[in-house]
C-alpha cells in the first residue's frame, strides 16, 4: 500500500470496537456493541427499526422503554457489505420490530443479510447468506456460504446448515470448536493491522 | 468532539453519493421517502399513497418511468430500475401492496410486478419480466428477463415453483397497512430538504 488514508480507515473506540468510516450505521443510539467488534466498510445496521409496541413486561410503565434495536457481543466480525436488520411482525395486534441479539465471536460473511431474532455465541455465518426473520441460532453453529435460512427456523447448537432453503447438513466435529475463535481475526484489521501468526 | 454534558455521540448517516441527475419525483404526501434514499434518472418517479422507501434504496428512471403503487414497502439496498449499462427502454411498474426486500434488484425495461407480490432478499428480476399478483419470490431467487410469472406463484429453492393456495391476501393487506404505519413513524423524512436539494 503506497497511500494510507490520513485519518485511518477505522474508528477505534475505547472498548476496542473497530468501526469503518465507510459503514452505514442508521440509528446508532439504538445499537450496542459489546467491545472488540469489527465493522468493515459498507456494512449496514438498521438501528432505527426499534420496538414500537410497549413490551409485555412494561405494563407498569415505570422503567424507561428499552429501545435497543441491535445488540452485538464481543469479538464479532461483520464483513464487508453485510446487513443487520431487526425482524418485524405483528404482535398482539400491532406491528413491531423486535431486537436482534448477537452473542460473542460471531462471524458474518460478505454480503450476508441477517434478520434473526437471536444468534448465540461462536457462530460462523458464511458469505452471501440470507438469515430470515425471527431465526434463532444457538451456539457453535456454522452456516455455509449461500445458505437461505427460512424465517422462524431454530438451529440447534453444534449444527452445520446449508442449502436453499437451509437444512442441518452436519454436526461440528469434536474438537472443532477452536475454529470459531475470532480473537486472531480481530487483530488483523484496523488502522495498524497485524498479520496472522501461524 | 464537543465537551457538552451529554456523552452521547449523535452521528449522522454519511451523505449518499448523488451521481446522475435528480429524477422528477412525484410522491404522494402520505408516502414516506427516506432522505437517504437515492432517486435518480431522467424520467418520472411516481410513489403513490402510503408507500415507504427505506434509506439507501435506489430508484432509477434512466430508461423509463418508475411507478410505485399504494402501500408498497421498498427496503434498503434495493435497486429498482437498474439498467447495468445495457440499452433497455421502458420503466418499472410496482402494483399495490408490493414488498421489495433488502438487496433485491429489479431491472428496468417494461418490468411489471403485480400487486401483493413479495420480492425477497437479494432476489433479481430480469428486464421486461412480468411477475403476476400475489407472487412470492424467495430470497436469492432469479426471474429471467422477459419471463412471465402467473399469479400466486412461489419461486423458491433455486427456481422451483409452486402455487400459493393459502388464501391469506386479506390478512397480508392488514399486516402491510400496520407495517407501513409503524415505518412512517420510524423513518425520518423531510420533504422540504429533498426539494431543496433538487431545486
Amino acid at each position: 500500500m503506497s497511500r494510507r488514508p490520513p485519518k485511518g480507515e477505522y474508528i477505534e473506540t475505547d472498548t476496542g470496537n473497530k468501526v469503518s468510516r465507510k459503514a452505514n450505521l442508521v440509528g446508532t443510539q439504538n445499537i450496542i456493541l459489546g467491545g472488540r467488534t469489527v465493522i468493515q466498510p459498507e456494512v449496514m445496521i438498521r438501528g432505527d427499526l426499534t420496538r414500537t409496541a410497549a413490551s409485555a413486561s412494561s405494563t407498569g410503565g415505570s422503567a424507561p422503554a428499552n429501545n435497543t434495536a441491535v445488540a452485538i457481543g464481543r469479538y464479532c466480525f461483520l464483513s464487508r457489505g453485510s446487513l443487520l436488520r431487526p425482524p418485524g411482525r405483528v404482535y398482539k395486534g400491532v406491528f413491531t420490530y423486535m431486537p436482534l441479539r448477537m452473542g460473542d465471536h460471531v462471524f458474518v460473511g460478505h454480503g450476508t443479510i441477517v434478520q434473526a431474532a437471536s444468534i448465540g455465541n461462536n457462530v460462523h455465518i458464511g458469505h452471501g447468506v440470507v438469515v430470515g426473520e425471527f431465526v434463532i441460532i444457538k451456539d457453535y453453529v456454522r452456516v455455509l456460504d449461500g445458505a437461505v435460512i427460512p424465517p422462524n427456523m431454530v438451529i440447534p447448537s453444534f449444527s452445520i446448515v446449508g442449502g436453499q432453503p437451509a437444512r442441518v447438513v452436519g454436526e461440528v466435529p469434536e474438537g472443532g470448536h477452536e475454529t470459531f475463535e475470532l480473537r486472531d481475526l480481530y487483530k488483523t484489521v484496523g488502522n495498524n493491522p497485524q498479520p496472522i501468526n501461524a | 468532539m464537543s465537551s457538552s454534558s451529554s456523552s452521547k455521540r449523535r452521528s449522522i448517516l454519511p451523505p449518499v453519493s448523488n451521481s446522475g441527475p435528480q429524477a422528477p419525483v412525484n410522491a404522494s404526501s402520505s408516502a414516506k421517502v427516506s432522505d437517504n434514499s437515492i432517486l435518480t434518472g431522467t424520467h418520472s418517479i411516481t410513489i403513490q399513497s402510503e408507500s415507504v422507501v427505506h434509506p439507501r434504496a435506489r430508484l432509477e428512471s434512466t430508461s423509463g418511468s418508475v411507478l410505485v403503487g399504494r402501500r408498497c414497502i421498498i427496503h434498503e439496498r434495493t435497486h429498482i430500475g437498474s439498467t447495468d449499462g445495457d440499452e433497455t427502454s421502458g420503466g418499472v411498474v410496482l402494483g399495490d401492496y408490493v414488498t421489495v426486500e433488502a438487496g433485491a434488484v429489479i431491472k428496468a425495461g417494461g418490468t411489471e410486478i403485480g400487486g401483493d407480490t413479495v420480492v425477497g432478499v437479494k432476489a433479481r428480476i430480469g428486464n421486461g419480466a412480468k411477475v403476476g399478483k400475489n407472487c412470492t419470490i424467495t430470497p436469492l431467487s432469479v426471474v429471467k428477463p422477459g419471463e412471465t410469472i402467473p399469479d400466486f406463484t412461489v419461486i423458491y429453492s433455486n427456481g422451483r415453483r409452486r402455487t400459493d393456495k393459502r388464501g391469506v391476501t386479506e390478512l397480508q393487506h392488514r399486516v402491510q397497512a400496520r407495517h407501513v404505519e409503524v415505518l412512517k413513524r420510524l423513518i425520518p423524512n423531510n420533504p422540504a430538504k429533498r426539494q431543496a436539494a433538487a431545486g
